[in-house]
């Protein structure tokens, strides 16, 4: 696993539709965390990241173990130095907001983003501008995965530590799912266990 | 959506008033429904009773709050709830904290009294709300300007305590209201009922042309009162309003013994009592329909002094008496016996004094004098007091009752509006004999011949419901029997709402007050009765008034000194 930095550009657009994105991180295993926000094009869209793969570049080239003589992972790549040129990273993010020229909207934005835009990791300033409007938490609801709600709740509780009240912020963020989650009390209960943990 | 500036207009606007929630359902009739604000607004902050504002889009209005309700959007919730959070950072569960206020809220029942127009000038009058407001409208908790502007100060007002939780403001009556219909004052006993009506008295006496004529059952009005609670003396009326009060007593030395002068003593004929009185003390004499009814034909068979001839005969005249007037024995017998213990009422006289006590006390309550009867040892006697409050009030009511027509014909003036003020109404107003004593005939006349009744009493669910409906004022204390509650919001708007405050009135010094003298119905603490109330209704502290009528304070001291130091 390699860490990314916040504002680092971490990938491009490899496909895109009006509510998702595919990207393909630069480097194997450097993608952005489960829940983490990015900005990708110009004007920027915003999408929170819902899965990520690591894989084989070419699928009809599954992978075979290699280490089976060799004592830690790390040697694994030292002896197969063309490893880091047929894996590769690739994660989904689903379109959560959009600039539309004044400011930032929480909601999708009319045409994708096109293909090979660059992805950047989210910075704090992209979280608070974020965290004003739960309209976007609405959109990550509909993806009813673990992945999805996990996700949900990595990203509250990033945006909740990039403010002062973080607690007041969670509480807020909280009543809003709790709101939407109305009907499906079960779901929202193990959201709030994962947001206020 | 315009903010108006309030009922108040210069005190506090909603922007700057507590936001409680907002209206999300409910009708005039059975009162909206205020969904309590997830943030800021607990169940627990907002008491029954209590006053909330209501922005409207067009007019604000002006609430009570009837109940409190703790309601769940989900079942889920209900079956399976998180750990409580008190609130506190962190301390809490997070789960909990974010469904309070979302899935799980707490909701009011609140009844819109009043209305004012939005943007109406601050002195513009609140009227009685016949709309209710749109969905969704904001409410807010009442300030102090709000309950200001509704109970705004109005000559003839009386300040009588304060809205609950609300210490700073004052609920007015309007006194002229007060006397012009009929007044309940009800409470289980301890309750302050009796403080309550004292206030009330002070204030006719203070503030209005009304007399009053009190039948004083315990002697607490008159002199002085006892405050029970706090082991002290209080002012009574004639304390507080020497010039103004005059008190008679049925028990002079009763009187003497608790440092009062009396300034006239009642006695009653025995000639003067009538078989309808006995009618009416069937029950205080614990007499059969049968044995009642045969002191009419005692009457018949008398005529004038019936009473005392009856009462003078030995038992076996009795039993002659009862076959030459063709009455049953034992009836008569039972009659007799009960009416001998009458032996004892030392304010029953030979001869007919009654009708000069009745005249005194009229003269007194035409020169606009109020009256306190006190009845010393025979209050404790219930068929004295009914016989003689049904008595005087029965030859006062026919004066009145003379005065009023001679004044519809263009002779002489109106009579003063009157008030009299009976305790334990429930003794002589049942259902039963309602219809029979000149009390029941007085609440059901209303005012047509200016005069009114304050009825004191714990037990309201004994008193005719015909009466009880037609009393203009209500203020009830706590009262602990559901039918109790019920009869005192007989015939009431919104009884249904009101009972659930009602039941839930502190055991002291809180009243539910609503009818004719108040815009809206309105809990009170009522103020204390202590040294600045006597200042308010204008007593001198300090001075103790030996009572003789219209005395000066310097010729009160010489009377003192000729009384100590009798002149050669």
């Amino acid at each position: 696993m390699v860490a990314v930095q916040p504002g680092q550009r971490v990938a491009e657009v490899t496909a895109s539709q009006s509510q998702r994105v595919e990207a393909q991180c630069y480097q194997a295993h450097a993608a952005p965390p489960l829940g983490s926000l990015v900005r990708i094009g110009s004007p920027p869209v915003y999408a929170v990241v819902l899965e990520v793969r690591h894989e084989p570049l070419d699928p009809t080239r599954p992978l075979t173990p290699r280490g089976a003589d060799l004592e830690t992972e790390d040697e694994v790549y030292a002896a197969n130095p063309q490893l880091s040129a047929i894996l590769t990273t690739r994660f989904t993010a689903a379109i959560v907001g959009y600039h539309d020229g004044a400011g930032i909207c929480a909601g999708l934005p009319s045409l994708p983003p096109d293909l090979h835009s660059f992805v950047f990791l989210g910075d704090a300033g992209d979280l608070t501008v974020f965290g004003n409007d739960f309209g976007w938490l609405r959109l990550l609801l509909y993806e009813r995965s673990p992945a999805s709600d996990t996700a949900i709740a990595n990203l509250l509780r990033q945006a909740a530590n990039t403010r002062t009240d973080s607690r007041g912020f969670l509480l807020n963020a909280g009543k809003a799912l709790a709101t939407e989650l109305s009907g499906d009390p079960p779901r929202m209960r193990a959201l709030l266990r994962k947001v206020g943990r | 959506m315009m903010l108006a500036d309030g009922f108040g207009g210069n005190g506090a606007s909603p922007a700057q008033a507590r936001r409680l929630g907002q209206v999300v359902g409910g009708s005039l009739s059975r009162g909206l429904d205020v969904r309590l604000d997830g943030y800021g607004a607990s169940a627990e902050d907002v008491a029954v009773g209590s006053f909330v504002t209501i922005q409207g889009r067009r007019q604000r209005y002006f609430a009570v709050v009837t109940d409190v309700e703790l309601r769940a959007v989900d079942d889920g919730v209900r079956h399976f709830p998180p750990a409580f959070s008190t609130g506190a950072a962190d301390a809490g569960d997070f789960t909990a904290e974010v469904i309070a206020g979302t899935l799980a809220y707490g909701q009011l029942s609140v009844m819109p009294s009043m209305a004012v127009p939005v943007g109406s000038s601050p002195n513009g009058t609140a009227e009685q709300a016949k709309t209710i407001p749109e969905h969704f409208a904001p409410v807010y908790a009442a300030s102090q300007a709000d309950i200001d502007a509704v109970f705004r100060a109005q000559d003839g007002d009386f300040a009588l305590g304060s809205p609950q939780g609300m210490e700073t403001s004052l609920v007015r009556l309007d006194l002229a209201a007060l006397a012009n219909r009929s007044v309940g004052v009800f409470g289980a006993s301890g309750t302050g009922k009796t403080f309550l009506a004292r206030m009330l008295l002070a204030g006719l006496v203070k503030q209005t042309p009304a007399v009053s004529l009190v039948f004083d059952m315990e002697s607490e009005y008159g002199w002085q009162g006892q405050d029970n609670d706090r082991g002290r003396q209080v002012k009574g009326l004639k304390q507080l309003f020497p010039s103004r009060v005059v008190t008679f007593t049925l028990d002079e030395a009763s009187s003497r013994r608790r440092g009062a002068t009396p300034d006239g003593v009642v006695s009653i004929g025995y000639n003067e009592v009538e078989p309808a009185d006995i009618e009416v003390l069937r029950e205080s004499l614990n007499l059969s329909e049968v044995a009642a009814s045969t002191s009419w034909n005692v009457a018949r068979h008398y005529r004038e002094n019936w009473l005392r001839e009856f009462m003078a005969l030995s038992a076996a005249d009795v039993g002659d008496l009862a076959g030459e007037i063709g009455v049953n024995l034992s009836a008569l017998q039972t009659l007799h016996r009960r009416l001998l213990s009458w032996e004892r009422f030392g304010f029953l006289a030979e001869n007919g004094q009654g009708s000069a006590s009745a005249g005194g006390i009229i003269e007194q309550l035409e020169r606009g004098n109020h009256v306190v009867l006190e009845f010393g040892q025979y209050g404790r006697n219930t068929a004295a007091y009914v016989l003689v409050s049904n008595l005087l009030t029965r030859r006062i009511h026919e004066t009145w009752v003379r005065r009023k027509e001679s004044a519809d014909g263009g002779h002489g003036d109106e009579p003063r509006p009157l008030v009299i003020f009976v305790e334990e109404a429930h003794k002589f107003l049942t259902p039963d004999i309602a219809s029979q004593t000149i009390f029941g005939a007085i609440a059901r006349e209303l005012r047509k011949y200016n005069v009114t009744l304050m009825i004191v009493d714990q037990r309201p669910s004994g008193i005719d419901s015909e009466v009880m409906s037609q009393l203009g004022t209500r203020l009830s204390c706590a009262l602990n029997d559901d039918r109790d509650m019920n009869a005192v919001l007989m015939g009431a708007r919104d009884a249904g709402q009101l009972r659930n405050v009602l039941s839930r009135l502190d055991s002291k010094q809180q009243a539910l007050v609503f009818g004719h003298a108040v815009p809206m119905p309105v809990v009170v603490r009522p103020r204390d009765y202590d040294e600045a109330f006597y200042a308010d209704m204008g007593a001198v502290s300090g001075v103790s008034v030996a009572g003789v009528m219209g005395e000066t304070e310097a010729e009160r001291m010489q009377r003192e000194i000729d009384e100590l130091f009798p002149p050669e």
